[in-house]
């Protein structure tokens, strides 16, 4: 499977159903054993092919935030929440899929004619906002779209610009594509490969998955924000894309393991694969649950830069997620 | 004909007001089987004839699209934004665009991400101003490819949605274009005097300026504006919206009142359910312009509901797009010469 196939699948938080049969038909014949656990991880692991391995678990989240049907107004529309964080003004005017059936939606936006100039002022919540499937009253809107139906963006993947992609699920599908990638090669250290569960909604296959498989340390690969673009200051831009794989020494949830760090730092060096510090000390993602499991796991986080993340179309500059493979690569076989 | 390939192609063309070229050719082209003639004026306005000895009437819907233009190219290779016609910025975050330069790049628009943001600008809308087009690529190699100026389309794919509902940029107006479309070709099968001037219309969006020099050409005895008006939508008064399943026709000051009557006694002979709505100034449509061209044009409008208008997912009903063909269709036929008959009394 390749990036594109990776990012048309709809995985929300909650229903990565889909996600997960296409992950274990492609596994089937990686030389891993594979098997899903009891937060709906998928695991793969290969022996290491060193004397004395150590077990590093690398993980890659396979949920996107999407949005949920909540319930109906009178005329048939859908009411809705999201499901992991999406800001309410990057989706008006966009269009879904809803359920598994895929059935097509709007969610649209009332005139600008009609609008007052404290309508225009106002943020929309989700309480003003409603997907329109085009059902002629609540009955069918019922029928069609039942209580609790997923919700993803309707997104193409697009290649453009210079060496750029645009696509939904960005943040985590170039992680899971990277891990796929992984698991073709063999490894002097064990690889633990674990495509997690449920990140956006509290990270919560992560931490099930670090205590059940008890690694000697852990490499969590996911997208960062890159806010390098509309005259931002340098100070705010968290990293920049082109400028390969971001390492953080820490974020919200975590403060990266400082020898997993600097060796990460040096890898990159030796086998010239660029790489940045991320710029930033915000964020939350999966190195909390990782590092805070049982005794505690050093860890560290490897970042795509990802432009307009949890929207549907994030960007990113595909010479970074090459860079993000090699460095795992690198630290997978001299750790 | 295939109502909705021909809705989806027209939709994916480009011409925001003022550049309409590409709209035009390609109505012209879908016109040319049903009628006489097909024209392109100096204005762009598309004028397909099918000729007659009767009555002479204009029919018009505008071809034109608002759009955005590059306002200025950053330092960085972000691509500020301006607007042609009323663009809501609300819709603008995450919106996929063409960026018309020396070539035709694709582009995402971007904004500041909302967790970046201060406490107080989270319950902002993102001001147009303060958004940029993402092409991808190194900044001295945007500033070669895209000056200020250029135009900037959106890029969104039709949806079709349950109970023929079909969502789409630039609905509002080409929709109404392929209503006339739609029109032409029933009448080409029918009997016919009146002599029909079929104008898709170009910069209404600015001011119906392509309808205004396209009448003063043609000078015709009355005509028949189309346009879109607002459907239906939560939050909106009851008051200035109809239902979406049906064509909409205006009563007030600057409709001609017999005229008007006779095309609601047609609907009604025709069993085409006709809604009416009040405009009691200006409608806001090609009808304003049109009907005070010359010494005056007797105007009749007739309206395509539609949600969520000036957004990238306008929503109409297919079926009420139908009925409006068939209903124009029949007015036409039966257009005679005794239509002036007692006009004003």
């Amino acid at each position: 499977m390749d990036l594109k196939q990776l990012t048309e699948i709809n995985a929300v938080s909650g229903h990565e159903q889909q996600m997960r049969r296409a992950l274990l038909a492609e596994l089937a014949h990686c030389g891993a054993q594979v098997s899903m656990d009891r937060m709906g991880n998928v695991v793969a692991v290969k022996k290491g092919t060193g004397v004395q391995p150590k077990q590093i678990m690398v993980t890659a989240h396979m949920d996107e935030v999407g949005l949920i049907v909540t319930g109906y107004t009178e005329e048939g529309f859908l009411r809705i929440v999201p499901v992991g964080r999406v800001d309410a003004r990057m989706i008006i005017s966009k269009r879904v899929l809803v359920g598994d059936e895929l059935l097509p939606g709007i969610i649209g936006a009332i005139a600008i004619h009609l609008q007052t100039a404290e309508d225009r002022k106002r943020v929309l919540s989700y309480s003003d906002i409603y997907v329109d499937i085009g059902a002629k009253d609540k009955a069918e809107a019922e029928r069609k779209a039942p209580l609790g139906a997923y919700i993803a963006f309707d997104t193409l993947y697009v290649t453009f610009g210079d060496d750029r992609a645009c696509g939904k699920a960005l943040d985590s599908r170039t992680g899971v594509w990277n891990l796929l990638r992984l698991l073709e090669k063999d490894y002097t250290n064990d690889l633990t490969a674990v495509f997690t569960s449920q990140k956006e909604v509290g990270c919560r296959g992560a931490k099930g998955a670090s205590f059940a498989k008890e690694p000697d340390m852990g490499l969590v690969l996911d997208g960062t924000d890159a806010n390098d673009l509309g005259m931002t200051d340098e100070v705010q831009q968290c990293c920049r894309q082109g400028e390969g794989v971001a390492v953080s020494f820490m974020d919200q949830v975590s403060i990266g393991d400082r020898q997993l760090f600097r060796q990460a730092l040096q890898a990159a060096e030796e086998g010239q694969i660029p790489c940045q510090v991320r710029q930033y000390a915000g964020g939350v993602n999966e190195s909390g649950d990782v590092q805070r499991a049982r005794e505690g796991i050093p860890t560290l986080v490897l970042s795509v830069p990802c432009r307009y993340m949890h929207s549907p179309s994030t960007t990113v500059k595909l010479s970074d997620v090459d860079a993000q493979l090699a460095l795992t690569e690198k630290l997978l076989m001299q750790l | 004909m295939d109502v909705q390939k021909i809705l989806t192609e027209a939709a994916a063309l480009v011409g925001p007001s003022g550049q309409e070229a590409q709209v035009a050719a390609y109505f012209a082209e879908q016109f040319r089987p049903y009628v006489d003639e097909v024209r392109i004026d100096s204005m762009f306005n598309m004028i397909a004839h099918k000729k007659g000895t009767g009555p002479k009437v204009m029919l018009c819907a505008h071809m034109d699209e608002i759009g955005l233009m590059v306002s200025a190219v950053e330092e960085d290779g972000s691509v500020r934004l301006g607007q042609v016609g009323g663009v809501d910025p609300r819709i603008l975050p995450a919106c996929r665009v063409w960026v018309h330069g020396k070539e035709k790049l694709f582009g995402t628009i971007g904004a500041l991400p909302p967790h970046l943001m201060d406490a107080k600008d989270q319950k902002n809308n993102y001001a147009r101003e303060d958004l940029f087009v993402d092409v991808g690529l190194p900044a001295e190699k945007v500033k070669e490819l895209v000056r200020v100026g250029d135009l900037v389309t959106f890029n969104t794919p039709a949806t079709a949605l349950l109970n023929d509902q079909f969502a789409s940029k630039t609905m509002d107006d080409r929709a109404c274009v392929t209503i006339l479309l739609g029109a032409a070709e029933r009448l080409s099968r029918m009997q016919c005097d009146a002599d029909v001037y079929f104008v898709g219309s170009t910069q209404e969006e600015v001011g119906s300026r392509g309808a205004m020099t396209a009448a003063f050409s043609l000078d015709p005895d009355l005509a028949v504006a189309l346009d879109v008006d607002h459907a239906v939508t939560p939050g909106c008064p009851s008051s200035v919206t109809a239902s979406v399943d049906s064509p909409v026709t205006s009563i007030g000051p600057y409709i001609q009142p017999k005229l008007l009557k006779r095309l609601l006694d047609c609907a009604e002979a025709h069993h085409v359910k006709l809604q009416k709505c009040v405009n009691e100034w200006y409608t806001g449509t090609d009808a304003d312009e049109v009907g005070f061209t010359r010494a005056g044009i007797p105007t009749v409008l007739l309206s395509l509901p539609l949600r969520y208008m000036h957004t990238t997912v306008e929503t109409i009903d297919l079926n009420a797009l139908n009925e409006c063909s068939r209903l124009i269709a029949h007015f036409l036929s039966e257009l005679d010469a005794g239509w002036e008959d007692d006009l004003w009394i």
